[in-house]
């Protein structure tokens, strides 16, 4: 197994944005506990402090010169975090996870903008994170769930990436990088992107995508297996018996005129030649059927 | 007063996001009248759309090109691509997901609204406070019924709160795992008569507020809680479900499922009242199910 997971590894340094709120004090503490190398965390006016070890600063640029980090995760409240964002996409960071929830959708598209012109990937808002089960975390994940193996797993719902990495684990199947895309309706890192990854990483034989109802980046990620991805997929997607015209909890989770609908996206992943279970117990059976795990 | 109004020509006029190019998308019609996905589909060649970089903004130009281009002339056009630039500026400063003018009527030389719709991007309410201070918010509903309890779930904060025509009350803390347990319900034959999503990140007071809101509806015969926590912990989960239980003892039924973060305090919480949780989400489907019968 080779050192280097998609996105982060073992070696990743990591900054947390709204590091002093409770979430992000709270989560820095689980991820420090995982072995994720967190080397500074920022909150504006706090600098100075420390918080379980790791040294606050004032703005990230000086957290940049003094401890260097690659990647940063955002705890940073919905009306400041976007700025906080496009700071980190600023000091030249290549990926930057944003957990906060609300964040405003014109703020998002700002961010989306910058982060496009500087080659930064954003995972979120509204995400989970990404997890590489024994190496390294940047998420919120409930880690004991996961488990270091061979299946690459792609969710907008972080929940439905727990749960359904719970599943493979309690059947010995590992995971090699667990990304959450997060709740939309506007998505930076999408499926797409993640599966061009997962095609070029060693470590990962079979990818799991779990979807939803609403947009259409399962459909694009259907078309993309259908051409290119050379790896097996099986996929999950949730909100089957969702009333039309509902939002199911996600801002981007909708069936609107008939667009979106569960149906399409399972048939789009069909045509591909991805398995599609209906609930994630099913799925340890439908990779086994793919590949040896 | 209304004037009377022979309109010549109705047109369309709005501002919206285009998720798929991830900005703002102006968009212009020689059509009006009917919405604008309707449109889209009935008249596509009709339909003039032009992304707007957030940074950059909407310019005067844009709307005389865009005004050109649905086939207007000398005033009007000049009216229209003034109709267009009033649009941008409500949509930037006011936080819009939506704002049109639709039909925008052609009355002899002069353009007339004759209809206009405002969505606002709920994510940006906190700094729109001058906006909403001058909207007359909806009465309450004054009948006790699904708009009334819609209503209250909406105040006490929970994000999801939806109606059907079953029994079952079912809570989950993720959109995801939410709309995964609808839909196992529903393969395992059972109902849903009311289904609360709280978010990923929820304290103790909205869980107990959520068990209010699910046990306000009289046919509730089981409540189903399906929590995998992430950034949600189980420990202020099950304080918030013994906290209701404490103060509003009932005969329903509680089915809770949990598992993640902070698992075990969470257990040990549930226990004082007597409650056994699942940490297999299918056993406690079934069980949901078994007892709604």
């Amino acid at each position: 197994m080779s050192e280097l997971a998609i996105l982060i590894d073992r070696g990743t340094k990591v900054v947390v944005q709204g590091i002093t709120g409770k979430i992000g004090s709270f989560q820095t503490e689980l991820m420090i506990q995982y072995g994720t190398k967190v080397v500074a965390g920022v909150t504006p006016g706090k600098g100075g402090q420390t918080i379980s070890g790791v040294p606050v600063f004032d703005s990230l640029h000086k957290a940049v010169g003094e401890t260097a980090p690659e990647v940063s995760i955002c705890f940073v409240p919905g009306p400041h975090a976007a700025d906080a964002a496009m700071e980190a996409i600023d000091a030249g960071l290549r990926l930057v996870v944003v957990v906060t929830e609300a964040v405003p959708l014109f703020d998002t598209i700002k961010m989306l903008t910058i982060a496009s012109e500087k080659e930064t990937f954003i995972l979120g808002p509204d995400t989970a994170g990404l997890i590489s089960p024994g190496r390294s975390k940047v998420g919120v994940h409930p880690h004991r769930l996961f488990l270091e193996g061979p299946v690459g797993m792609i969710s907008r719902s972080g929940a439905l990436s727990y749960e359904t990495a719970k599943t493979l684990t309690e059947q010995g199947i590992g995971q090699s990088t667990v990304i959450g895309l997060g709740g939309g309706p506007i998505w930076g890192f999408t499926y797409l992107d993640a599966l061009r990854l997962f095609q070029e990483d060693e470590d990962t034989d079979a990818v799991v995508l779990l979807g939803e109802i609403g947009g259409s980046m399962e459909e694009e990620a259907a078309d993309y297996i259908k051409k290119e991805f050379s790896k097996p997929v099986v996929a999950l997607i949730v909100g089957r018996t969702a009333p039309p015209g509902q939002k199911m909890g996600h801002a981007g989770a909708i069936v609107q005129r008939g667009k979106g609908s569960a149906q399409d996206k399972i048939a789009a992943l069909e045509e591909a030649g991805a398995l599609v279970a209906r609930a994630p117990r099913e799925i340890p059976n439908l990779l086994r059927k793919k590949v040896r795990i | 007063m209304e004037e009377k109004l022979q309109a010549s020509k109705e047109l369309y006029a709005g501002m919206t996001y285009d998720f798929n190019l991830k900005c703002p998308v102006a968009i212009a019609s020689s059509h009006g009248g009917v919405d604008i996905e309707t449109l889209a589909k009935e008249h596509p060649r009709d339909i003039v759309r032009k992304p707007i970089d957030p940074f950059r903004s909407f310019k005067p130009y844009m709307g005389r090109a865009m005004a050109a281009e649905i086939g207007l002339q000398g005033i009007l056009s000049i009216q229209y691509a003034n109709v267009m630039n009033s649009l941008w500026r409500i949509f930037e400063q006011h936080d819009a997901e939506l704002v049109e003018t639709n039909p925008l009527a052609i009355v002899g030389d002069r353009l007339i609204a004759l209809d206009a719709k405002l969505n606002l991007d709920d994510k940006s309410l906190f700094r729109q406070s001058t906006l909403l201070n001058n909207i007359e918010p909806m009465p309450p509903p004054r009948s006790e019924g699904v708009e009334s309890r819609r209503s209250r779930a909406k105040e006490m904060g929970i994000p999801t709160y939806m109606e059907m025509e079953g029994n079952i009350g079912a809570i989950a803390d993720g959109a995801g795992t939410g709309m995964l347990t609808l839909d196992l319900v529903v393969d395992s034959g059972g109902k849903i008569g009311v289904y609360c999503e709280m978010g990923g990140e929820t304290t103790a007071e909205l869980m107990e507020n959520t068990m209010k809101a699910v046990l306000s509806v009289e046919r509730t015969h089981v409540i189903l809680i399906n929590l995998i926590g992430g950034l949600n912990r189980m420990d202020e989960m099950a304080r918030g479900i013994t906290n209701y239980l404490k103060k509003h003892p009932t005969k329903v039924p509680v089915v809770v499922r949990m598992s993640g973060t902070m698992e075990e305090d969470g257990r040990r919480i549930l226990g004082t009242e007597g409650i056994q949780a699942y940490g297999n989400l299918y056993e406690a489907v079934e069980r949901a199910v078994h007892l709604s019968r």
